[in-house]
């Protein structure tokens, strides 16, 4: 029983960072009607940036966070406005699809030529302090992620609904040309939204520092959980993303120690297609 | 002036009185590791194993008075190159023999060419078991292949015992799922029962995973005597974070190398990996090959390690080969390492540097398979992180330190 709420606990804690990844692509999916395949190494980029806020300049991992989100906001939008908008006027889904798979093939070289392929932690002076719950023990970052990302999740789907800009990024992901008739500059919107996503992403990277290794090819098993968290919690929907993240998280460390650990994402593609079965078949049947 | 100075300043005249009447072309090496390249920082280190040795052996007035030159041959660490390489270095620079590789599938690709050329070849680093399978008859390796790694791990583990009084009855094997974890398992699995010892949780993960707290709980509740790992470093260290997290202290971890002993790994895992084991090749604190490498930090900045400390040897290796062979041509040279039997040390040579007092190439069989010119005698050291630093635990007989029961992951 100890192990079992060890394992979920576990489950928990790294379900909320597929969690804030999905929540990053699904508002990029929402708005603009495209995967980014590069959200995994915006994840990645938001490490290194952390990894130099800290290591160069010695700023806290945690104090760099908001440093961090505004520096991906700002590459995000620039992005964005610079090489993807001009695209989305292509109408063409291949083009989309190389200039962000791309983008992340760039990412990780650049990552690889400024800081080569060694691995690296960030150690501070509570990383390591460990937490015990009864019989259950957590790291404290851990902890701290969790609380920050909760946060996070809280404040996005509040400002999506009642603020002015939200309001408008939700107008576009209806209807972008009934936006754009009352007045709403879509590329404006597409730049803040992009930005945003990419916020999220690098917000989770800066994160995970503590307790994960930094290394050029790190994100691509987040980026990958994130297009599941998407499908599975419904695309633009952020309380989906929010609980299908939870769900992969727990899936997976429970599978692993239930099931047994080679055939944790074995188990995890096949839940994920028999979901993907059960909402089709209901589709079709509201059809 | 010692006899060994006057040697020296004879060789020199010799070479010189040689050059200028015509003397024998110097004799070619092959190297083939990666020199650029993600695995670049490997390639170069191990390069430096053979530069110092062909240095000292030039040095000493090379072979016979021919001098040994090395032909770098850059592989990149990709086995799509690995052939062009080799094959250049055996049609255009007409090597003598060949040195290499890194990686043992670029190794077995090397080797296809030596083995069609008849150029031969040793490999001082390659380990999967199966690159002896194949019965080249120009293609030697010197040093211990995985399954004699897995068994150093049990010797250890049973002689451990001796030193601490806890003796070793149960382990869980962590090991990734590529190629060489599953060898691991596999090996474990012939040799557990030979030492008495029971398997009781085989934790088979998938490398590069974002999260590893299942798998150490799994290890915790299987609670045995010792683990033996397999990962590469970035599951290395999330190993080491996550036993911290999950609270769980094997008192024993014996790792096989690989991500336990990256150069970052103690560097990213300080205070908390003191007491873990690893499997070394050489370590600077070994009894062994002090001397050598006060003059090899001298030369580079930096201690040997066990990829120089192997390149270096089987440099020696070829140079003993080609005086006894009196020729470079291939042939004679694969006779010479057929019939090679160093004990202790180099014919006026250094003594064998690595873990083990004998080299000879013999044909063997393990687990039903049969192998062929491996270096019977080779085995491993054990080191264990004590004070932030590897220190060699095992063969008891070589270590400079004592081992720490419990491992304390402080």
């Amino acid at each position: 029983m100890d192990t079992f709420l060890q394992a979920c606990l576990n489950g928990l804690m790294i379900g909320g960072f597929y969690s804030l990844m999905g929540m990053g692509q699904n508002i990029i999916f929402g708005v603009m009607k495209i995967i980014n395949f590069c959200h995994g190494e915006m994840l990645m980029v938001g490490m290194y940036l952390t990894y130099v806020f800290h290591a160069w300049l010695g700023i806290d991992p945690y104090l760099a966070v908001p440093l961090v989100a505004l520096t991906m906001f700002l590459f995000g939008a620039l992005f964005q406005h610079t090489l993807i908008t001009p695209s989305l006027g292509t109408h063409s889904f291949t083009n989309l699809l190389f200039l962000t798979v791309g983008m992340g093939v760039l990412l990780t070289n650049v990552a690889q030529v400024i800081f080569s392929s060694d691995y690296r932690t960030i150690t501070t002076g509570y990383s390591s302090t460990i937490l015990s719950f009864g019989p259950v023990t957590v790291a404290l970052p851990k902890v701290v992620s969790f609380g920050v990302l909760i946060v996070i999740s809280i404040a996005l789907f509040f400002f999506l609904k009642y603020t002015p800009v939200g309001k408008k990024i939700r107008a576009v992901s209806q209807n972008p040309i009934g936006a754009q008739v009352v007045g709403i500059d879509s590329k404006k919107i597409y730049m803040i939204t992009y930005g945003l996503g990419a916020a999220l992403a690098g917000v989770s990277g800066a994160l995970l520092t503590l307790f994960y290794v930094i290394n050029p090819t790190a994100g691509s098993n987040f980026g990958f959980r994130a297009l599941i968290v998407v499908v599975v919690g419904g695309l633009g929907s952020i309380p989906g993303a929010f609980f299908a993240g939870i769900f992969l998280g727990l899936l997976e460390t429970l599978v692993s120690l239930f099931i047994g650990p080679s055939l944790r994402t074995l188990v995890v593609f096949a839940t994920f297609i028999v979901i993907l079965v059960i909402r089709q078949n209901i589709l079709l049947r509201r059809a | 002036m010692s006899i060994k100075k006057l040697l020296v300043v004879m060789a020199c005249i010799a070479a010189l009185c040689g050059t200028a009447f015509g003397a024998e072309p110097p004799i070619r090496i092959g190297a083939m590791y990666a020199l650029t390249g993600a695995n670049a920082a490997i390639g170069t280190n191990i390069m430096r194993g053979v530069d110092f040795a062909v240095k000292m052996i030039n040095e000493a007035g090379g072979v016979n008075g021919r001098m040994i030159e090395v032909v770098r041959g850059d592989t990149e660490g990709d086995a799509a190159k690995a052939r062009s390489v080799a094959e250049k270095l055996v049609t255009q620079d007409h090597v003598d023999a060949l040195l290499g590789c890194h990686q043992s599938t670029l190794t077995n690709i090397a080797a296809q060419v030596g083995e069609a050329n008849e150029i031969p070849m040793i490999t001082a680093i390659s380990t999967v078991d199966n690159l002896s399978e194949n019965g080249y008859e120009y293609f030697f390796r010197m040093c211990p292949m995985n399954s004699v790694y897995v068994r150093g791990m049990f010797d250890y583990l049973r002689d451990q015992a001796r030193a601490t009084g806890h003796e070793v009855k149960t382990i869980a094997i962590f090991a990734d799922n590529s190629n060489i974890g599953q060898e691991i398992i596999r090996c474990a699995k012939i040799f557990a029962p030979d030492y008495g010892m029971e398997i009781v949780a085989t934790v088979e993960y998938q490398g590069g995973q974002p999260d590893l707290s299942s798998e150490v709980l799994t290890l915790k509740k299987a609670n045995a005597d010792a683990v033996i790992a397999e990962s590469y470093i970035n599951d290395a260290t999330l190993l080491m974070k996550t036993l911290q997290e999950q609270n769980y202290k094997p008192a024993i971890l014996v790792a096989k190398a690989n991500g336990y002993t990256d150069p970052t790994f103690l560097q990213n895992n300080q205070g908390i990996s003191n007491g873990v084991a690893s499997v070394v090749e050489w370590n600077p604190d070994l009894t062994k090959g002090q001397d050598i490498n006060a003059a090899f930090k001298k030369e580079y900045g930096i201690d040997m390690n066990g990829h120089s400390a192997e390149s270096f040897t089987a440099t020696w290796i070829l140079k003993t080969a080609f005086e006894a062979a009196g020729t470079t041509k291939g042939s004679a040279v694969k006779e010479a390492l057929e019939k090679l039997d160093i004990q202790g040390k180099f014919p006026n040579g250094p003594e064998i540097i690595l873990p083990y007092n004998r080299i000879k190439f013999e044909d063997h069989t393990f687990a039903g398979k049969q192998h062929y010119q491996n270096n019977v005698y080779a085995s491993i050291a054990i080191s264990q992180v004590q004070d932030g630093v590897y220190k060699t635990v095992w063969p008891l007989e070589y270590a400079g330190a004592k081992i720490q029961y419990p491992a304390q992951y402080k």
